[in-house]
């Protein structure tokens, strides 16, 4: 195989690195400020899927793709009204309403998208272009991989630092971390520990939405019954693997979506496996990533707690 | 003087519960007013009414004299209200200053931490108060962490503080200090409430409300009354105050049941929770275990249980090695435990008392019958116990978590007794309780020594320990730093020993 | 006097919701909840039909007519419900243990392959003998995958949603290899079409009362509730599962091996997932194919769910939504309704019924307080 050759695999591996971690990134950072805020939600896979069906169906009915990726946020932030007030108001246990959303957005989606094509051709849609950051792009290599990207892929990795700074630098993080931790603690300083739940959940919903609604837009020009297809519980097992901490979960995140741009790439490699096996690595890797992780947790002390005063 | 804090006729119920009925209570400008009365009395209740935690559903409060009403701890920290919860509400993993400054909303949408670092200094030396701004929670001990909850409450400009059992989980040397700073408190102008079961710290207070079943029995100042009067306001009768001393037969506690030698155990993080302990109990011998808590108490009970295994030392029941063996060894051994924690640890709430009676015994031939549980059999052996403990509940069914603190407790106990035969381990088993249910768990725990049982005791009260024990080993950082005869020892010395001061040449 | 700035705002009257635990459980008000429950998701139900343009009253009788309109259509209902029934049940072992395994999905493949590698291998016995080993093959193919997730728990402290959830996919592509280009693909045709070949009779499932649809399946699902309910309330590891539930901590501190217990759990549900996919394949479709498979783990948790964590609750709500999906059919021919309402419509109900959960267990007060 030819040098040349090899070096435009490469660049083409870690632009779709880049660009498949982008769907990820936004709702791992998002999940985030979630889970930081004690919230386990489990229901991230459905609150893409959410994002990623409405924005289709905006997209497809209305042309412009910017007003589905507002859809979309729209869509995540409602289904994180409902976890919040599952969660947070009525208390029911994290996980079961998180698997509870995620099996009705199944549904509601499946649904709403067999009536939406009833009787006609699917609806296709033109999807978002590279935008090529000026000078930057033209730097060999890293300009090719880093900057000819979605302009929504700038702003999921500007997202790693601004969530950062939000949740190390600000009241409102410190307040956050908080309740992770020990919401009592607010509580009796006469702070409403439900109230800032339900904001956290909502910025992790809409940012799951927008994740969804990415991986609509930016991969695709048509909806599938499973097109997140785990990557919402990737983004789950990312924070897991990143220990809830901003640069963890942005490395972990690049990891998952290494192996699937991997795994795209097979048959230009020549590989001659089953491509399962490669569609497989990233939730074989998940596994294994939590099984070597025990005993060095940071997981915030009330995560998954309803707080009962 | 002035009445600065008033309540008139608060009323405050709970489903089921009136927690406080009718109480009036007046808090003069510059004084130490202590609420003293058993466990669900109502003093925290109050408290948390005064504090804005819970809102009163009758009477009213008053703030120099004029009506208001807190429908948040907010309104109440606004109006110079701070509180110490007797659990400290801290986040482990912050530093001191971010604990003090979270939630106070004082630099719009920035932290503020230089500013907030020279309050809290400036606030350090007024109040003679010595705290690392920088360090984590996690690695303060726990007397320090309550300068933290102290310093919260008066970063808030608290002129009135409420401290809910501020010396529960302090060394007699450290309640010292906290008492010398709570008067230096006052001289500056503080008004201070003080929630309080003990009568040291009663007596010395300018004023004591007595709470009794959610009322008020009167208010008094200590120096008029003899603390065995203040007592029968806080009980509503005469008590034998604490079991009478009632020594075992010494010849019999030679022979040994339990030794422990060299035992040492670091917990997931790494510390160092027990460091080389070694102990011995004998054959109808009480041995008390003093100690603050959080001291590797727990531990100890877990390991001499088999819950957790210990790095090195030995365990041996009765003649035979079972360090590291799983828990069900110790208990087919005859070793019962009554843990600290008695719902989390002891039972399983949602369960009946009849199935929390074979709790761990759910295998065991007298309940089943082939391979299935034997619900009749089971329901005739917990009736039989429910009356011989005393009880009181509507079935057998009824599950625990209906049921009182002593009552739960006597579950345990009730279980524990019958499927033991050797050892008894018994983790703080009055805590909690009424008087007149703690007098019954320790005529109980009596007579299992009688019967021959080597009994492990730890207890918060240093009294109880000293009328019940045999001997006394005292338990510090993990250590055992002395083992005492409480025929031949104080309140100083044990005081001295839970502070970590080595005690040469023990035994 | 040192005086803080605060953005008190100023009083004013205000309602709070807060819930409190009940003290006493009444059973009729936690009837009256799931029937509020049920009534409420059925509403919402209608109003999804109805904005999307379809006629309410046409398709819910459709639905209900397909579903048990006569006896043919009972009959098709029940073959719809046994999977579910057993997936159900794969719920409520797991999930009264509070071991939130959603690797049901995953158990019915394996149980349905691990019944095909039994077929395969044993081909050539006496025909009650090669279904027999047939079964057992897919029930072991269950409990196998079951008792990973378990170890993964007890060992390396893997989440088990997670854990599940990846073994759910990752089964889904070895079968996918297997049939679609490994060994076990169709030959004698060009194309590939991500199956195996059909299922020889000898290895059928028995049909029951005559019927062509009804198989043994259906019998096997009754059993395992039984034997279900038998195990989780009349016999000691039935009361370490419930008490693994309530307490984990009060039991492993009486004697109680967690770690064991929790692997018997899991792989008593992946026995009972696998049988799931034994007769669905063995029974219903007759040959291994994915697509018959997909989402009946899913659907078993909402089934265990809305049947109250009860195995008999379960085999209701199994026997209802099997009639919902038997129904849909119908319900797509003459309403124009898409067959996906039904999912939905478990998802509605699933939440509801949750939100009923609660209300049953504790109460919600209003707490007014005026500034």
């Amino acid at each position: 195989m030819g040098e040349l050759f090899q070096e435009a695999i490469l660049v083409s591996i870690l632009a779709g690195m880049i660009r498949i971690a982008t769907p990820i990134l936004f709702a791992a950072i998002g999940e985030l400020v979630t889970q930081r805020a004690g919230i386990w939600n489990m229901g991230v896979e459905g609150t893409m899927l959410m994002g990623a069906f409405t924005a289709y169906f905006i997209a497809t009915a209305t042309g412009s793709v910017w007003l589905a990726v507002l859809a979309a946020m729209i869509a995540g932030a409602l289904v994180g009204l409902i976890i919040a007030f599952m969660t947070v108001t009525m208390r029911v246990d994290h996980f079961i309403t998180g698997l509870g959303i995620n099996l009705l957005v199944a549904g509601l989606t499946l649904y709403w998208f067999r009536m939406y094509i009833k009787g006609r051709a699917q609806p296709t849609f033109d999807g978002f272009d590279n935008v090529a950051i000026p000078g930057l792009s033209a730097i060999p290599f890293i300009g090719e991989i880093l900057f000819d990207q979605r302009l929504l892929t700038y702003m999921a990795f500007a997202a790693v630092p601004a969530v950062w700074y939000l949740l190390y630098r600000t009241r409102w993080g410190l307040e956050l971390r908080c309740l992770g931790e020990n919401p009592k603690a607010l509580d009796i300083k006469g702070l409403s520990v439900s109230a800032r739940q339900y904001a956290a959940v909502l910025f992790g919903s809409v940012m799951t939405g927008l994740g969804g609604g990415f991986l609509m837009l930016g991969f695709s020009d048509r909806f599938l019954a499973d097109i997140t297809a785990g990557r919402g519980w990737l983004a789950i097992v990312a924070l897991i693997a990143g220990n809830w901490m901003p640069r963890g979960v942005l490395a972990a995140v690049l990891v998952f979506a290494l192996l699937e741009s991997v795994a795209t790439h097979v048959q230009v490699l020549g590989i001659d496996v089953p491509h399962q096996i490669f569609l497989a690595l990233p939730y074989l890797a998940s596994i294994l990533l939590l099984m070597g992780l025990r005993r060095q947790s940071r997981q915030p002390q009330r995560l998954g707690i309803p707080y009962f005063r | 003087m002035t009445t600065i804090l008033r309540t008139v006729n608060l009323t405050k119920r709970f489903p089921g519960v009136i927690a406080n009925e009718d109480v009036n209570f007046d808090l003069q400008k510059g004084e130490i007013h202590c609420l003293f009365g058993e466990n669900g009395a109502g003093k925290s209740t109050l408290s948390s009414c005064l504090f804005g935690f819970y809102q009163p559903e009758g009477g009213s409060l008053e703030l120099n004299g004029e009506p208001v009403k807190f429908r948040s701890p907010r309104d109440a920290i606004h109006a110079g209200i701070g509180m110490v919860h007797q659990h400290f509400v801290l986040v482990p993993d912050f530093t001191v200053l971010e604990n003090i400054v979270v939630g106070t909303h004082e630099h719009g949408w920035q932290l503020g931490l230089d500013e907030a670092r020279k309050r809290v200094a400036s606030l350090c030396r007024e109040y003679e108060i010595d705290l690392e701004p920088d360090a984590l929670v996690r690695d303060l001990a726990v007397g320090q962490q309550q300068w933290v909850e102290i310093l919260k409450a008066l970063y808030l400009g608290a002129k009135v503080l409420i401290l809910d059992e501020p010396s529960a989980v302090l060394t007699p040397e450290e309640s010292i200090r906290l008492f010398r700073i709570i008067s230096h408190m006052k001289e500056l102008g503080l008004s201070i409430i003080l929630i309080s079961h003990k009568m040291v710290e009663v007596m010395q207070s300018d004023r004591v409300t007595v709470l009794r079943k959610g009322k008020v029995v009167g208010t008094v100042c200590p120096d008029e009354v003899t603390p065995k009067e203040l007592t029968r306001m806080m009980v509503g009768r005469d008590i034998e105050l604490r079991v009478v001393r009632d020594r075992s037969n010494k010849e019999a506690a030679k022979e040994p049941v339990l030794v422990v030698g060299g035992l040492s155990y670091r917990d997931t993080r790494d510390n160092l929770m027990l460091d080389q302990v070694t102990l011995t109990i004998g054959r109808g011998e009480i041995l008390g275990l003093a100690g603050v808590s959080g001291n590797g108490q727990k531990e100890l009970f877990e390991v001499l249980s088999g819950i957790i295994v210990p790095g090195s030392g030995n365990v041996t029941l009765a003649g035979e090695r079972i360090e590291g063996l799983p828990s069900r060894h110790y208990m087919d051994r005859g070793v019962g435990l009554v843990p600290d924690d008695r719902f989390r640890e002891g039972l399983i709430p949602e369960f009946g008392i009849q199935e929390n009676m074979i709790l761990g015994w759910q295998r065991h031939d007298d309940y089943t019958q082939g391979p299935f549980l034997n619900h009749k059999q089971i329901g005739t052996i917990a009736e039989g116990l429910i009356d011989e403990f005393r009880i009181k509940a509507p079935s057998a069914d009824t599950p625990v978590n209906h049921l009182s603190g002593g009552n739960a407790q006597k579950v345990i106990l009730a279980r524990e007794f019958v499927h033991s035969n050797k050892l008894l381990l018994a983790n703080q088993p009055t805590r909690g309780l009424d008087l007149g249910v703690i007098e019954y768990v320790y005529k109980q725990i009596i007579a299992k020594r009688d019967e021959g049982y080597a009994v492990l005791l730890a207890s918060e009260e240093l009294e109880d320990l000293l009328n019940l024990s045999d001997r006394i080993a005292v338990i510090s950082g993990g250590r055992i730093t002395g083992v005492v005869d409480p025929e031949n020892t104080s309140i100083e010395e044990i005081g001295l020993l839970m502070a970590g001061e080595r005690k040469e040449a023990a035994e | 006097m040192t005086s803080i700035e605060r953005d008190t705002p100023a009083p004013r009257p205000v309602t709070r919701i807060r819930i409190e635990p009940r003290v006493n459980r009444k059973p009729l008000w936690t009837f009256a909840m799931y029937l509020a429950a049920t009534l409420f998701g059925l509403l919402l139900s209608a109003l999804l039909v109805w904005t999307s343009g379809a006629d309410v009253i046409k398709a819910f009788s459709a639905l209900l007519n397909g579903a048990f309109g006569s006896q043919k259509a009972i009959i098709a209902s029940l073959a719809k419900a046994t999977p579910l029934i057993l997936t159900g049940l794969a719920t409520v072992v797991a999930f009264r243990a509070q071991v939130w395994s959603i690797g049901q999905e995953g158990q019915v493949y394996a149980g349905a392959m691990g019944a095909y590698t039994g077929y395969l291998l044993f081909a050539g016995l006496p025909p009650a003998l090669f279904v027999s080993a047939i079964v057992l093959c897919g029930i072991i193919g269950g409990a196998v995958l079951g008792a990973l997730a378990a170890i993964l728990k007890d060992r390396f402290d893997v989440n088990e949603i997670i854990s599940t959830v990846m073994m759910n996919y990752l089964i889904v592509f070895l079968l996918s290899w297997l049939i679609g280009g490994g060994p076990w693909t169709e030959v004698s045709t060009s194309v590939v079409y991500q199956q195996t070949g059909p299922i020889g009779e000898a290895a059928h499932l028995p049909a029951l009362m005559g019927s062509g649809k009804l198989h043994l399946g259906f019998a096997f699902a009754l059993v395992s509730a039984l034997v279900c309910y038998v195990v989780l309330e009349k016999t000691p590891l039935g009361y370490e599962i419930r008490a693994l539930g309530y307490n984990p901590v009060a039991l492993a501190y009486r004697g109680t091996n967690i770690g064991r217990t929790i692997i018997l759990v899991m792989i008593l549900s992946g026995a009972v997932a696998g049988l799931a996919g034994v007769s669905e394949i063995f029974g219903t479709a007759h040959r291994l194919r994915s697509d018959t498979l997909f989402n009946l783990g899913y659907t078993g948790i909402i089934i265990g769910m809305i049947g109250g964590l009860r195995p008999l609750g379960t085999v209701a709500a199994g026997i209802v939504f099997g009639g919902l999906s038997s129904g849909a059919l119908y319900m797509k021919l003459l309403a124009q309704v898409p067959a996906s309402l039904v999912p939905a419509m478990e998802g509605i109900l699933m939440l509801t019924f949750l939100c009923a959960g609660v209300a049953a267990r504790y109460k919600i007060v209003r707490v007014k307080t005026d500034g």
